[in-house]
């Protein structure tokens, strides 16, 4: 096929010119999604560049669900089109085992790797060997207005239960001045809506599959917790709020709109920003709420940069890594930006400076929180997949998104919460009997 | 008359639209037949078995397919009415003496000219927000609820922002034949007493038809393929509510990686298409050739 | 064919085209009015027509991030080269096909428009592999490829429908001085020709320029054009309506200001061809 394809391009006469775009310098090209921490990142990369005369930086910075798509689609046909790029905990222990990655090994020694917090780590290891280095790291915890609270007259307490959230949100919840008691991801997909819906399961004691592979979503402990996020959102939630991800209940937050939210820890250091929330002095922070089964819900995450195998400037792209997320680089944001900006949830000297546990109230909870999500035993009952929020096989973001999507519809309205998890349960059925796990 | 010898240049200036045109169809094309018999997973690299037509039987028996469907023909012709419709009659407007008309023009025709990325985007977030939206705001100002757009009418929404881009491009052709009309015979049917409705069902529509056709085929041609608006707004959302066929292959494709099911889908794609392409030819192939 | 009529009629005329005018542009208006806003202006409610301080913000912030002018001159080199390219390959063959008709001809146009047809997502990886091949991932000249074939049908057809309006006698009279074929398309047709081509490459051009999917799928850093710039501002964390608008205006400014300016010539040659 190769040569074929070759033949009849070569006949256009167009190829030649193509393969001219090499260049004296190494050029890295970086694939990352648009979050503020990576376009911060990007701003500070003539530090970087500067210390590196040698080596030039591209950006290709894409929102998340294409960035998703780019890369793996570039990885999986050995495209070649990125020398680094942005991946998650989901992705790397797959992509590692495939051989897609890079080992990071023979990093320099300044880059202190028993400094990243293990819980991390250990997500984006195989086998002992760190595949990838997180950039940033994060759990899920409740993020709540102080004043709000306080003129509902309760008072959050440190670990929450989800009785106590639905009560704080319907005495929180004034429609006719905008504000929402709860906001939460409904967004469709396994790394929007279902991130969050599948951490809340776990603390409901639901599971997605038992010890043999068997979907689980017929079990009344799914059923308990659907009903209850429905319920949330639809009485106390945001008007849109199937389209919500994380971004769109950022903003809302930041505009006051939102009595609570429970997401990612590093939009902490956004809500509480005074450049860009308007709430910034009155948020609180508290554990994702459980009810009373041993498991939170709260999940593990980790934005990290990987070398795809195959690169042609490998010693080049381990020097940005160690750049961008070793612990000069936390300096260079700290100087540039404030302690509270630096990218969190990484390293365990972070949460023992000083400066930095002055200038960011919410880093004890995210350390907590953290600290609290066990990815090797997410759930009440035993499963035979690792990762919180997600199942660590390839099939799960197929399956994943087609599920979101379910729940997105009855959060819609457009069905039952019982037809959605009916569906759900039909379609990873038929998937995962597809791929070879049940028969 | 064309002789032998014209008949033979002409053969040779054709041929090499011809031949590209075959070599894009074909080698993509047989590539994709290829591996739509294959089990094939960008995410599982390994041997690409032979298996027949597992994915074919996989990929229509996805419960999403016949709403895809459902969707893409009412995407299609939705839009269609709405831009037919509404450019007669704005063409019919713009063709009236006014003061202005070059700027009107101007305002008229210039959303054709936005990437669909953008006028998604815009839409999604300026308009239809129901927080922030433009729409919000005035629906609030009218003292009513908010509506969600995305969410409560997913694929009409689409239809809208879809009709919207592709309204100036009807209106423009359907004006510009409107001015070919004969005047004179517009005044002699007004001179013998037809009401404004009869000449236009008698005189002005029936010269229309040939501009309507040029519209139909032309925007069929891309709404069939309808993608970049549905992923910006709604991920072929909630549910599978507004996923088209495009997106369904889509779905197999590049979010499940699946490209032994996801070629299955498109070759599915590929053969409604030209279903769809025969019967629009039977249907107004007529009108081109007059 | 300016009728007669009462300034009361046209009045009335012009006030129902402006509005609907104006609202068929407004979210346009909309979106360049935002990108002069401060983010939080740009949310305000009750929302902001003209009161607000016009500040460039967004502009230097969207330069900062990103290089607009290589995405810019990307979209320009990819659009006109595979315009000019296709209409290269499109001429000969629709003059062919309007002057020497044969029994095949209609079957092989309306074949030319089905592949235009073809769902782009049922063969991206296809195509992804053999540009990886090819070492034509990221590089311009892949995508003017790409682009040249799926939209030359359009090209081919919308040219064999003006050509066809050029009555045939003309080409006959000049056959008959013994004018060569090559003279016939020089100093016959291609005269009479020109506002169709024309109207065929503005037309191109702008689908060219709007074509989201290949561009993006197919582009990392060095081939992106604007398409992909405009995919790094789509939902990103915080507030984005100024950022974003500045972004979109950014990127549909260049097209939409050619094609105000063209807009003559794109309906002339609408009017010479097919719709007539």
């Amino acid at each position: 096929m190769k040569t074929l394809t070759r033949a009849l391009l070569g006949a256009t006469a167009l190829t030649g010119a193509a393969a001219l775009a090499s260049a004296q310098e190494t050029t890295l090209t970086i694939a990352t999604v648009n979050n503020g921490d990576m376009i911060r990142m990007q701003g500070l990369a003539d530090d970087f560049t500067a210390q590196h005369p040698d080596i030039a930086l591209e950006w290709v910075t894409l929102e998340e669900n294409v960035l998703r798509q780019r890369v793996t689609q570039d990885i999986a046909t050995s495209g070649g089109q990125f020398d680094i790029m942005t991946i998650g905990t989901y992705e790397v222990p797959i992509w590692a085992n495939q051989d897609w990655l890079v080992a990071l090994e023979g990093m320099p020694e300044d880059w202190n790797q028993e400094d990243f917090l293990p819980a991390i780590a250990d997500g984006l290891s195989v086998d002992g060997t760190l595949y990838a280095a997180p950039f940033y790291g994060e759990s899920s915890m409740v993020m709540y207005r102080t004043d709000l609270m306080e003129a509902a007259g309760l008072e959050m307490p440190e670990a929450p239960s989800w009785d106590f959230i639905k009560e704080a949100a319907a005495a929180m919840t004034d429609k006719e001045a905008e504000v929402y008691g709860i906001c939460l991801r409904g967004k469709a997909g396994w790394g929007e809506n279902m991130a969050f819906l599948t951490a809340m399961a776990n603390s409901y004691g639901a599971r997605w599959f038992d010890e043999n592979w068997q979907p689980q979503f017929d079990s009344e402990a799914w059923a308990a917790a659907l009903n209850d996020y429905l319920e949330l959102l639809n009485n106390y939630g945001p008007p849109g709020a199937a389209n919500n991800g994380f971004n769109e209940n950022l903003a809302l937050f930041q505009q006051g709109k939102c009595g609570m939210w429970i997401d990612a820890t590093v939009a902490a250091s956004f809500v509480t920003n005074p450049s860009d929330s308007t709430v910034a002095d009155s948020v609180g922070f508290a554990l994702a709420p459980d009810n009373g089964l041993g498991k939170r819900g709260n999940w593990l995450w980790a934005w990290s940069l990987a070398i795809p195998a195959g690169t042609d400037d490998e010693a080049a792209a381990k020097e940005f890594i160690a750049w961008a997320t070793g612990q000069g680089y936390t300096e260079l944001v700290a100087e540039n930006e404030g302690w509270a900006n630096v990218p969190p949830g990484t390293r365990t000297s972070l949460y023992e400076n000083e400066e930095y546990l002055a200038a960011a109230p919410f880093a004890e909870m995210t350390l907590e929180s953290i600290n609290a999500a066990d990815p090797t035993s997410p759930t009440v009952d035993p499963v035979p997949y690792t990762g919180v929020q997600f199942v660590a096989i390839p099939e799960f973001q197929g399956i994943g998104t087609a599920v979101g999507q379910q729940f997105s519809a009855a959060l819609a309205g457009q069905m039952s919460a019982e037809q959605a998890l009916q569906s759900a349960q039909q379609l990873t059925t038929r998937e995962m009997t597809r791929a070879g796990y049940i028969e | 008359m064309a002789t032998q010898h014209s008949r033979a240049a002409a053969r040779v200036m054709i041929s090499p639209a011809v031949i590209l045109l075959l070599g894009w169809m074909l080698i993509p094309l047989g590539m994709t037949l290829y591996f739509s018999f294959l089990r094939y997973n960008l995410l599982m690299p390994g041997a690409n078995p032979f298996v027949g037509w597992e994915n074919y039987s996989y990929f229509l028996s996805d419960p999403a397919f016949q709403t895809a469907i459902v969707n893409t023909l009412l995407l299609v012709l939705g839009v269609l009415l709405i831009t037919v419709v509404g450019g007669v009659l704005i063409a019919l407007l713009l063709d009236q003496p006014m003061w202005g008309q070059g700027i009107v023009r101007i305002l008229v025709i210039a959303p054709f000219f936005v990437m669909p990325t953008v006028s998604a985007l815009v839409w999604k977030n300026m308009f239809m927000n129901p927080v922030n939206g433009l729409f919000a705001h005035l629906f609030q100002a009218l003292g009513l609820a908010p509506f969600d757009f995305l969410a409560q009418a997913p694929l009409a929404s689409i239809i809208g922002i879809v009709s919207w881009q592709w309204l100036p491009f009807a209106t423009l052709i359907l004006l510009t034949a409107m001015q070919s009309l004969d005047s004179e015979q517009l005044e002699a049917a007004e001179m013998d007493g037809a009401s404004p409705l009869a000449r236009f069902f008698h005189i002005v529509l029936p010269h229309l038809a040939r501009a309507i056709t040029v519209v139909i085929l032309i925007q069929t041609i891309f709404l069939l393929s309808v993608f970049a608006e549905i992923l910006v707004t709604t991920n072929g959302g909630p549910g599978t509510a507004s996923t088209n066929l495009t997106y369904l292959v889509y779905a197999e494709s590049l979010l499940r990686f699946d490209v032994g099911t996801g070629s299955a889908g498109g070759v599915v794609a590929i053969i409604l298409a030209n279903i769809v392409a025969i019967f629009l030819m039977r249907m107004i192939g007529k009108n081109l050739d007059a | 064919m300016a009728r007669a009529v009462t300034p009361r009629r046209k009045a009335i005329n012009t006030a129902l085209a402006w509005g609907i005018g104006i609202l068929i542009f407004f979210p346009i208006l909309w979106t360049i009015l935002t990108s002069f806003k401060t983010e939080a202006q740009a949310i305000a409610d009750p929302p902001l027509f003209l009161n607000f301080d016009w500040t460039l913000e967004n502009y230097v912030t969207v330069q900062e991030r990103s290089n607009y002018f290589r995405h810019f001159w990307n979209s320009v080199v990819i659009s006109v080269g595979s315009t000019l390219i296709g209409l290269l390959i499109a001429v000969p063959a629709a003059w062919a096909m309007a002057f020497v008709p044969g029994r095949r001809t209609k079957d092989v146009l309306m074949w030319m428009l089905s592949t235009k047809m073809l769902p782009p997502v049922g063969v991206l990886v296809p195509i992804y592999l053999i540009f990886r091949d090819t070492g034509l991932l990221d590089s311009r000249i892949g995508l003017v490829i790409v682009l040249t074939l799926i939209n030359l049908p359009i090209i081919v057809w919308m040219l064999y429908t003006y050509f066809r309006e050029i009555p045939g006698e003309i080409l006959e009279a000049a056959r008959m001085d013994g004018a060569g074929l090559r003279s016939e398309i020089l100093y016959v047709l291609t005269p009479m020709a020109v506002p169709g081509i024309a109207s065929t490459l503005l037309l191109n051009i702008i689908l060219a320029w709007n074509e989201a999917f290949w561009t993006l799928n197919l582009t990392a850093a060095n081939a992106a054009p604007l398409t992909a710039f405009i995919a790094s501002y789509s939902s990103p964390e915080g507030l984005f309506y100024a950022k974003l608008s500045a972004a979109s205006t950014m990127a549909i400014a260049p097209i939409l200001i050619m094609g105000w300016f063209s807009q003559k010539q794109l309906v002339r040659g609408l009017t010479f061809g097919a719709v007539k």
